[in-house]
């Protein structure tokens, strides 16, 4: 069998934004053709089209590439020449290895993180309900999802936050564990604080309070945030009823000092606080820090984990890469059994042909009304006559099975040699 | 069917040890799914024992109590303890560091529990079971709080010192949850070693002619009193949370550590083990 496996794409290391955009395939396609047309080339296909990559995997003949080329260059009202050198093409094994990369989050900007997988699971879900994919596409795919999911379980590849505004709200859940029982205070609206606002909202914290100078920029993101309002003055006064308070004002001298905190502290029965200042110049007086119960990190310290744990996410690509070559050795092996299927078919077919046929042929010599007097006479008599009639039909069988295999042994249909022929019947009908 | 003493001891050790090596492995593997199953384990282990009580196994029971017996009795108040964390806070990580205390208890204790300490008649009464059953159950509580204290302490140096918390540590209780545990241990702690320091001074004037008689053992029990009163008046007044609770409850583990080793087994005692 000629089919393999296609992938053509570019991505963010092959190209810019701005070719990204110009060879985008996520708006192009209408609900009915999430998928190129299968062809006498192409016989399945998927596109996966993101904001980093746009990547065509397809099943065909070896015109395949040449074909998914054109189409996609001409979806986009480009000649394929403008397409050529940002793209890249992998085949068969190299294929199946980008796409479980790809699924697995080991390919991605940032290794390890989360939305490729869901995109990847949509792209397929479109193509097949499209029906451009079929059992070999099919297989692939589900066998990228459980991939991805092997990796993210047997390796930290997506363990550890990778953004300033996520380090941030790790932080707090180590020091504070369930969010849902505290509060929390944003002070100016910095695009980073927003960020880790949000990922407190969604890891459930009870309140929210916003205050800027401007109080009505305060109000609009208390409204976007579902929060509380506060006007830049009463800052100090609510300090006592929030745990976390994330900075990032555009103050030039601290907000918040370290001598006011002592009473802060009192007021919060100890209960402890965490400043998370990503403001540059800071808004928090670093000697906070050393106050008992108190937690500050600022940007460069948040910085300084983001990287750490970049480091760390790529140490655990590297063994996440062996569970992806063994899975590209065991999908390969499945395809290897696809290519021995037709002949398993014919093989049985033909053998259960010549069965057939002498069935038909000995029943066309029975006399059913002899057999009943006989049996009716003596079952032994009936006996010894379907013996005599069934004998032949299988000496038939046995002898038109074994037709081929005897003349190939005899070196009639093949020029190997004679102990290779001897050699390859023995070991294919287990004969000693 | 048979069920000896000796079965069931060793039963017991058998999933005690199970219940650690799981319990560990699946923390330092960061497998929940094993780490939950050393905590079945110890919660098979702690039925067993109990049940062991009941059915009339702790030898130690008819004549007095043995060293080992001690010991016994204060892994399984540490293993009950562990569990209540566990089912009521939903921390597998107090089961997890008690397995391994219970174990070497457990295991610490079986070569001594022959050598039972025949009592005077006049402890052989229930004031006595209330007066070790009280201490023991206070002794689980602080060994508790001083897994949950060392755990905060150690974590909390980290984040203050903005050190990377890697592997393991990042499945911890939150520095939060440390701390309750430690406040749940104190809170309850404190009433029952009070009962259970009374429970003995009121008992020592019949026996031993005096209220307090100096004995080694009286004077290391009411330090560790006073300490425990300190603390607990000031998780409750001045709103003590954090560093200062975690290291004074881990001073007075260490103390009672210190008490129950070095007093009753080395030092001249009227609590002492080796009386015969």
């Amino acid at each position: 069998m000629d089919t393999s496996i296609y992938l053509v794409g570019l991505n963010h290391r092959t190209a810019n934004v701005d070719i990204r955009e110009r060879f985008a395939l996520a708006n192009q396609c209408s609900q009915q053709l999430w998928a190129i047309p299968c062809s006498e080339q192409i016989r399945e296909n998927i596109i996966l089209s993101t904001c980093n990559r746009v990547e065509i995997v397809a099943s065909g003949q070896s015109k395949t590439v040449d074909e998914l080329l054109e189409t996609w260059a001409k979806a986009r009202n480009a000649p394929v020449e403008e397409l050529k050198p940002y793209v890249y093409t992998y085949a068969h094994a190299d294929a199946i290895r980008h796409l479980f990369l790809v699924a697995s989050s080991l390919d991605s900007m940032v290794v390890g993180e989360p939305q490729i997988l869901g995109q990847l699971k949509k792209a397929y879900k479109q193509a097949a309900q499209a029906k451009k994919t079929g059992p070999i596409l099919n297989r692939l795919l589900h066998k990228a999802f459980s991939v991805a999911k092997r990796v993210r379980t047997e390796t930290q590849v997506a363990s550890n936050a990778v953004s300033i505004s996520y380090a941030a709200v790790e932080l707090a859940k180590r020091i504070f564990g369930d969010m849902a029982q505290h509060k929390a205070m944003l002070i100016g609206a910095g695009e980073m604080a927003e960020l880790a606002a949000r990922h407190l909202l969604h890891f459930g914290i009870q309140e929210l309070f916003v205050a800027n100078r401007t109080f009505a920029r305060a109000q609009a993101l208390a409204e976007e945030f579902s929060a509380h309002a506060l006007p830049f003055e009463s800052i100090n006064e609510t300090l006592p009823k929030v745990d976390i308070i994330i900075t990032s004002t555009g103050s030039t001298d601290p907000i918040i000092r370290a001598r006011n905190i002592a009473g802060v502290l009192r007021q919060r029965k100890n209960r402890p606080m965490f400043f998370i200042d990503i403001a540059v110049p800071r808004d928090v007086d670093p000697d906070v820090n050393g106050i008992d119960n108190v937690y500050l990190y600022d940007i460069d310290d948040l910085k300084e984990i983001v990287e750490e744990n970049l480091s760390s996410r790529q140490d655990e690509a590297r063994k996440a890469q062996k569970i992806v070559e063994d899975e590209v050795t065991s999908y390969l092996a499945w395809l290897k059994s696809l290519e021995v299927q037709p002949t398993i078919v014919d093989l049985i077919g033909r053998h259960e042909r010549i069965a057939n046929e002498e069935l038909t042929h000995t029943l066309r010599h029975l006399d059913p009304d002899k057999i009943l007097a006989l049996a009716q006479a003596s079952p032994e008599n009936s006996k010894a006559e379907l013996q005599n009639l069934l004998e032949p039909m299988l000496k038939a069988i046995v002898h038109k099975i074994n037709h081929e295999p005897l003349m190939y042994l005899k070196g009639e249909s093949t020029h190997l040699g004679q102990i290779e022929r001897i050699n390859t019947i023995r070991n294919v009908f287990g004969l000693k | 069917m048979m069920i000896s003493h000796e079965l069931t001891t060793w039963s017991i050790l058998l999933f005690l040890l199970a219940a650690t090596i799981l319990g560990l492995g699946g923390l330092l593997a960061r497998k929940i799914s094993i780490q939950t199953k050393g905590c079945v384990l110890m919660a098979i282990a702690f039925v067993l024992q109990t049940t062991s009580f009941f059915l009339g196994f702790h030898k130690s029971f008819q004549g007095g109590l043995s060293a080992g017996a001690y010991l016994q009795i204060f892994a399984w108040f540490t293993a009950l303890t562990g569990l209540i964390f566990w089912l009521k806070l939903k921390q597998r990580t107090a089961l997890t560091f008690a397995a391994p205390l219970c174990a070497a208890l457990f295991a610490m204790s079986l070569p001594y529990m022959e050598q039972t300490i025949v009592l005077p008649k006049t402890l052989q009464s229930s004031f006595y079971i209330l007066h070790i059953g009280f201490l023991f159950t206070s002794l689980a509580l602080m060994a508790v709080s001083f897994i949950a204290s060392s755990l905060f302490l150690f974590l909390e140096r980290r984040i203050k010192s903005k050190q990377r918390i890697k592997g393991f540590l990042q499945d911890m209780p939150a520095l939060s949850v440390l701390d309750t545990i430690n406040k749940l241990c104190i809170l309850t702690c404190f009433p029952l070693y009070t009962i259970g320091i009374l429970s003995g001074l009121l008992r020592s004037k019949p026996v031993y002619g005096a209220t307090f008689s100096g004995d080694p053992k009286e004077i290391v029990s009411l330090i560790i009193w006073a300490l425990l009163a300190f603390v607990f008046h000031n998780r409750l007044a001045a709103a003590w949370a954090g560093k200062k609770p975690a290291m004074t409850m881990i001073c007075i583990f260490l103390l009672s550590l210190f008490s129950l080793l070095i007093v009753n087994t080395l030092m001249d005692s009227h609590h002492s083990f080796t009386a015969n």
